[in-house]
């Protein structure tokens, strides 16, 4: 098979029509551009779920109590020994952090509402969202802290501010209520209200003192390297064979769901773009086809071999699907940079963005093996787009053909 | 060895033109020897075409055998036949059929480089024939860029590069004025008398005709003359 001779005359048939095949390789760009595009965003929005829900005091595995996520409660903890710390061979952790959260009652002066309490060691919370928040006031000190931090939004119902104290009603270790006073060292502004609402913080020993144990009711760990996950999973359930030990999508089921979704959604948007340009590129191709049909009846004629026939065809249109696929891409790549300088600002629609477990500006994320996979499924695209044309030029009969 | 080139025996060929069925060729016998510069003649549709054409194996009898340099016609399929023309058959085709992408000089190396030839014995070659045609000036041009007979040069170097067994000519000389045609059946003759490339030709030009040192002529599909032209 002379492949040089017919990788040769695809690409010089490249130029043969400039205009048809100018307008063609602009519809490919376009489509190769707006899957590359749309993708970044589809996986932004993937991994701002995928963060936000490891974020919101998920992290990527967590030990519980069993029976705790039924009915969260104090009596729905266990003990950590001293000086715990988890030990997973060949797993790198970014983090982890041990808490109680239990559901509590706040009253300033004036408001009361329901929250969850979470006692925190605040050199541990890099993990979580509490690490990227805006804080107004302090965070916490210690584990010893007996202050809260409250969410903006929080202390706007409860109308209280930095610095004044806050009543608040749990239940102890052995059923019976506490209440204490707390004052208020800070408020965060999360990126969504809900966080803002639900969450107030203090120091994990100060709430151990108050619910009169020694306990946690979760530890969260966070890994380096997301395929870590199953490993770091199974290395904590072999050792705490009396605790559950759950991945992020057990806990976010809904956002898992969603992350599997994407996933599809990025598929199915490439087979719409590819679908309707397989139909143009084919189009095309037939009328190069049939424009050339003395060429292949000479081609036929002079000897060239049915298969090289067939290999010529597929070869134009790779060739064709190879400079669109490539100059999409970089359209494409330069697009995701300009959409990536600040990202795309959804705070417009900030209730359904939250509601989705997203953060209120989008940033569009590049990832190598999408680019990939755009690009060759592209190029499979093409070379399944010209076996139709190829059958019709092999059809061709040479001596009807020369007779034209 | 036998020195026959080709050997049509017995061959019929009917086609259907609007259901009518037209018999191109009844019971054709013909025989071309090795050296032999051949024209076939006759007015449309006696079947001169139609001969041409089974010799280079683009159409099939309905009846009889054809062999060409030894190989027997009927007994191939498609691919055996392309075969079969790309390395014993050279064709000059009426329309010149140049492929217009390529140079002149990349339409001579084309067939070679189908047939696997080095790229040093092919660029070899193609200078030789170029110059030999008297078109090597023109090598680098593309088709669109030569006149008539420049084309009809390089379509005819094409065709001898490959050294072929058999020249095949349908109508050479159909697109050229009578200055270019006597240039272009110069030429050929000199490759007949000195390289002995065995030149069939289908043709209605009496210049062509002149030309050939044997002339046969069709009618209604059936061969009625087959004479030497001791002027030729």
């Amino acid at each position: 098979m002379p492949f040089k001779l017919l990788l040769q005359l695809g690409w010089r048939n490249l130029f043969r029509h400039k205009r048809r095949n100018f307008m063609l390789l602009l519809a490919i760009c376009v489509a190769v551009a707006g899957v590359v595009v749309m993708n970044s965003l589809i996986r932004g929005f993937q991994f701002d779920m995928q963060e936000a829900a490891v974020a919101n005091l998920t992290g990527h595995v967590k030990m519980l109590a069993p029976g705790y996520l039924d009915d969260p409660n104090i009596e729905k903890s266990f003990t950590l020994v001293k000086d715990w710390q988890p030990h997973l061979p060949g797993v790198e952790l970014e983090g982890w952090a041990p808490r109680i959260r239990i559901p509590a009652v706040i009253m300033s002066e004036r408001e009361t509402r329901g929250i969850q309490l979470v006692g925190i060691d605040p050199a541990r919370e890099n993990i979580s969202f509490l690490d990227k928040v805006e804080l107004a006031g302090d965070m916490l000190s210690d584990a010893d802290d007996r202050r809260v931090v409250i969410g903006k939004e929080l202390a706007r119902q409860l109308e209280t501010e930095v610095g004044r104290r806050l009543v608040i009603i749990t239940q102890g270790i052995d059923g019976r209520n506490r209440e204490a006073g707390f004052r208020i060292a800070g408020t965060f502004d999360a990126d969504g209200k809900g966080l803002e609402k639900l969450f107030v913080f203090t120091g994990v020993k100060a709430l151990q003192n108050l619910v009169d144990a020694e306990v946690v009711t979760e530890v969260s760990i966070k890994v380096v390297s997301q395929l870590d996950e199953s490993l770091a999973q199974q290395g904590l359930a072999d050792s705490f064979l009396d605790l559950d030990v759950l991945s992020w999508q057990q806990l976010e089921p809904q956002a898992a769901a969603m992350f599997v979704f994407a996933d599809s959604a990025i598929f199915i948007w490439f087979l719409v773009m590819m679908g309707a340009l397989i139909f143009g590129l084919m189009n095309t191709l037939i009328t190069a086809v049939m424009e050339r049909i003395k060429e292949f009846g000479m081609l036929r004629a002079v000897g060239m071999r049915p298969r090289a026939v067939v290999v010529q065809v597929v070869v134009e249109s790779t060739l064709i699907m190879l400079v669109g696929v490539v100059s999409g891409t970089l359209i494409g790549w330069l697009l995701v940079l300009w959409l990536s300088d600040g990202g795309i600002d959804l705070s417009a629609y900030a209730q359904g963005v939250e509601l989705a477990g997203m953060r209120s500006v989008l940033m569009p994320r590049l990832l190598v093996e999408d680019l990939l996979l755009v690009s060759s499924l592209s190029l499979v695209f093409g070379i399944l787009a010209a076996l139709y044309p190829a059958r019709r030029a092999v059809k061709i009969n040479p001596l009807e053909a020369l007779r034209r | 060895m036998s020195d026959v080139v080709v050997r049509c025996s017995g061959i019929s060929r009917t086609y259907q033109e609007e259901s009518v069925p037209v018999q191109a060729l009844q019971d054709v016998d013909f025989e071309v020897r090795k050296g032999e510069f051949i024209s076939l003649a006759g007015p449309s549709g006696s079947g001169k075409s139609t001969l041409l054409n089974i010799i280079g194996g683009l159409d099939r009898p309905d009846k009889g055998d054809v062999e060409v340099a030894g190989v027997k016609l009927n007994d191939l399929n498609e691919s055996e036949l392309s075969d079969l023309r790309l390395q014993k058959m050279g064709f000059v085709f009426q329309a010149y059929n140049l492929i217009p992408v390529l140079s002149a000089r990349e339409n001579v190396e084309f067939i070679m480089q189908l047939q696997g030839v080095s790229p040093a014995e092919r660029a070899s070659r193609a200078t030789a024939v170029l110059e030999q045609l008297g078109v090597e000036g023109m090598a680098d041009r593309r088709p669109g860029e030569l006149s008539g007979g420049q084309q009809q040069r390089v379509a005819v170097a094409r065709a001898i590069v490959t050294r072929p067994v058999l020249l095949l000519a349908d109508e050479p000389s159909a697109n050229l004025d009578s200055a270019t045609t006597r240039e272009l059946l110069e030429m050929l003759r000199t490759l007949n008398e000195t390289h002995g490339v065995t030149i069939v030709a289908a043709t209605h030009d009496p210049i062509v005709m002149s030309y050939a040192r044997r002339q046969v002529n069709l009618r209604d599909g059936r061969i009625v003359e087959d004479k030497q032209n001791e002027a030729a």
